[in-house]
């Protein structure tokens, strides 16, 4: 990593494909574990083809596209949870997964040691999210709920104490898997504050379904559809074909199943 | 260089390693990941600590009622008709018996709480695994820790019950982790094959159900090996377990040396376990993560 030019590409993909292994009967694997040097006992599902991204140093990129077109999944691989099926991927930098806010939570712990969980989970060391911790339930703003079981909180207030982890975890690269859509206006508002103030340090991959916050967020946008990239480039320009193309195209029942 | 270095489905290692070289990192590979990951280890830990007796008002109070209440229970039950191991020995025929029996159902209930839960393990964890960065691999480390936590209850008290009953106890004794961090290193390797089989297929889970009882009678749990006919009494260390069982009677009950050739034995099914157990959940780490 010599050269200006590369080091400053944090995330790159070349070709990048993701198939899931649809098996035809549910014992299929098992033949597949056994003998998949001899064939393949699988229709590969195919959710993400010929991705080509670039991502820069302390850009903010907003990934456009309908339920199913395989943009969780991009985060997904992105992040090093799922592996790619083919093609290239290069992640420089610490990266912070924001998907599915909360759903790890414990419902039986308190807000506290969910905190501490949650904490470990993106990688701090325990003196780390205890320093942190006054911070952290300050951002989150449920008071004394911190120290009730998490099954007594709303929707709502799950998300705060999920974004408020996430917002102290210093990555360098973040990842927001429409996050924000539970929260009320005022903590949206707080979010997205805090998230312009991270863009001043770090690169942003940002999904949403709200135009609004691509519009506001992001220096670039990448519309996705059938796990392809059908366009990228200026958010406002990419949003205003999106919309478009959304009036014009149905909303086809057709689209999840398994074609070829 | 990327933290990420993905190529075709599988992951770059950017620098090139002679064979003794790779051998070496595969070697220290599992502890160093556990090193690495020591907070989220004891943050999950406590978690699962706190969670075995959410809810009771005795608390940790059952962890130490049970062995009590077993051992108590075993000393009542055999009768000193029987011609039982230990039976001249100065502990007395029935707390002798009932130590044999306890020693050897604290080594097999530790193995089976294990077998238990370990095919069902990455199911109770699914949110981590696929939403979060999660090292999976932690999760067999993390519960066998969890059940060493009740064992060393169960040897304390097995300890404190044989003072009491004896006024002494055996110098050898303190070679008890000798036998005991083998055995948990066994126990981390099988958690690795059975969890990652479990993510595949819940048949793994149920098998183990019906299996672990059986095994209860294919340990020297109730008998020692050497009570054994000819053939069966070589055969019996084919089920690791046995190994384990007899050099913890050895030290704790009859205050001598294992048998060298047990002792390696047990040693050499541990390491072959653990690094086994970890190949293959290396193996099919990523696949597991999409069929789960």
């Amino acid at each position: 990593m010599s050269s200006s030019t590369s080091s400053d590409i944090v995330v790159r993909t070349k070709n990048l494909g993701k198939a899931y292994q649809l098996y035809a009967r549910r014992n299929d694997w098992l033949k597949q574990v056994l003998f998949g040097w001899w064939k393949s006992f699988f229709k590969p599902f195919w959710v993400l083809r010929d991705i080509d991204i670039e991502v820069k140093r302390g850009e903010s990129i907003g990934i456009l596209g309908r339920n199913g077109c395989g943009k969780s999944t991009l985060l997904q691989v992105i992040c090093g949870m799922t592996l790619p099926t083919h093609g290239e991927l290069r992640v420089t930098g610490r990266i912070a997964p924001v998907l599915a806010l909360g759903s790890t939570f414990d419902l039986e712990l308190s807000g506290r040691e969910n905190v501490m969980i949650g904490g470990a989970v993106l990688g701090l060391k325990r003196s780390e999210v205890l320093r942190k911790f006054e911070s952290i339930s300050e951002f989150a703003g449920i008071g004394d709920y911190m120290d009730q079981p998490v099954k007594h909180y709303s929707m709502g207030m799950r998300t705060r104490l999920a974004f408020s982890i996430c917002a102290h975890v210093e990555a360098e690269i973040l990842v927001v898997d429409e996050a924000l859509a539970v929260g009320d206006a005022a903590f949206q508002r707080k979010c997205l504050d805090w998230i312009d103030s991270f863009r001043k340090t770090g690169t942003l991959l940002f999904v949403s379904h709200s135009m609004a916050e691509v519009r506001r967020l992001c220096t670039r946008a990448i519309w996705i559809e059938e796990g392809r990239i059908r366009e990228q480039g200026d958010p406002s320009t990419v949003i205003r074909n999106y919309h478009r193309a959304l009036l014009v195209e149905k909303d086809d029942i057709h689209r999840f199943s398994a074609s070829e | 260089m990327p933290s990420v270095n993905v190529v075709n489905g599988k992951q770059i290692v950017v620098e090139s390693a002679g064979p003794v070289q790779q051998l070496v990192r595969f070697v220290v590979k599992p502890f160093v990941r556990m090193w690495h990951h020591q907070d989220l280890i004891a943050a999950i830990l406590r978690r699962e600590m706190s969670e075995r007796f959410k809810g009771s008002v005795a608390g940790w109070v059952w962890a130490v009622v049970a062995p009590l209440l077993a051992i108590a229970v075993y000393t009542f039950a055999f009768t000193t008709n029987l011609q039982l191991p230990l039976a001249n020995s100065a502990m007395g025929p029935r707390v002798g018996y009932a130590l044999f029996i306890f020693s050897g159902i604290i080594v097999f209930n530790f193995w089976a709480e294990m077998a238990f839960r370990a095919p069902m393990l990455l199911h109770e964890y699914t949110h981590f695994i696929k939403q979060t960065i999660f090292p999976s691999d932690m999760l067999a480390v993390i519960s066998t820790l969890r059940a060493t936590a009740y064992t060393v209850i169960s040897v304390t008290v097995m300890l404190i019950f044989q003072l009491v009953a004896t006024h002494t106890l055996p110098w050898t004794v303190v070679l008890i982790p000798l036998i005991f961090i083998p055995f948990i290193a066994f126990l981390i390797g099988m958690s690795w094959f059975l969890c990652a089989i479990g993510a595949f297929t819940r048949d793994a889970g149920y098998l183990m159900i019906n299996i672990a009882p059986l095994f209860m009678f294919a340990t020297p749990v109730f008998y020692p090996q050497s009570a054994l006919p000819a053939p069966f009494d070589f055969w019996i260390y084919a089920n690791a377990l046995t190994g384990y069982v007899e050099v913890m009677r050895d030290i704790v009950l009859f205050g001598k040396l294992p048998n060298w050739h047990v002792y390696l034995w047990s040693l050499l099914t541990s390491v072959f376990t653990f690094y086994f157990g970890y190949w293959f959940f290396d193996r099919y780490r990523n696949v597991i993560v999409d069929v789960i």
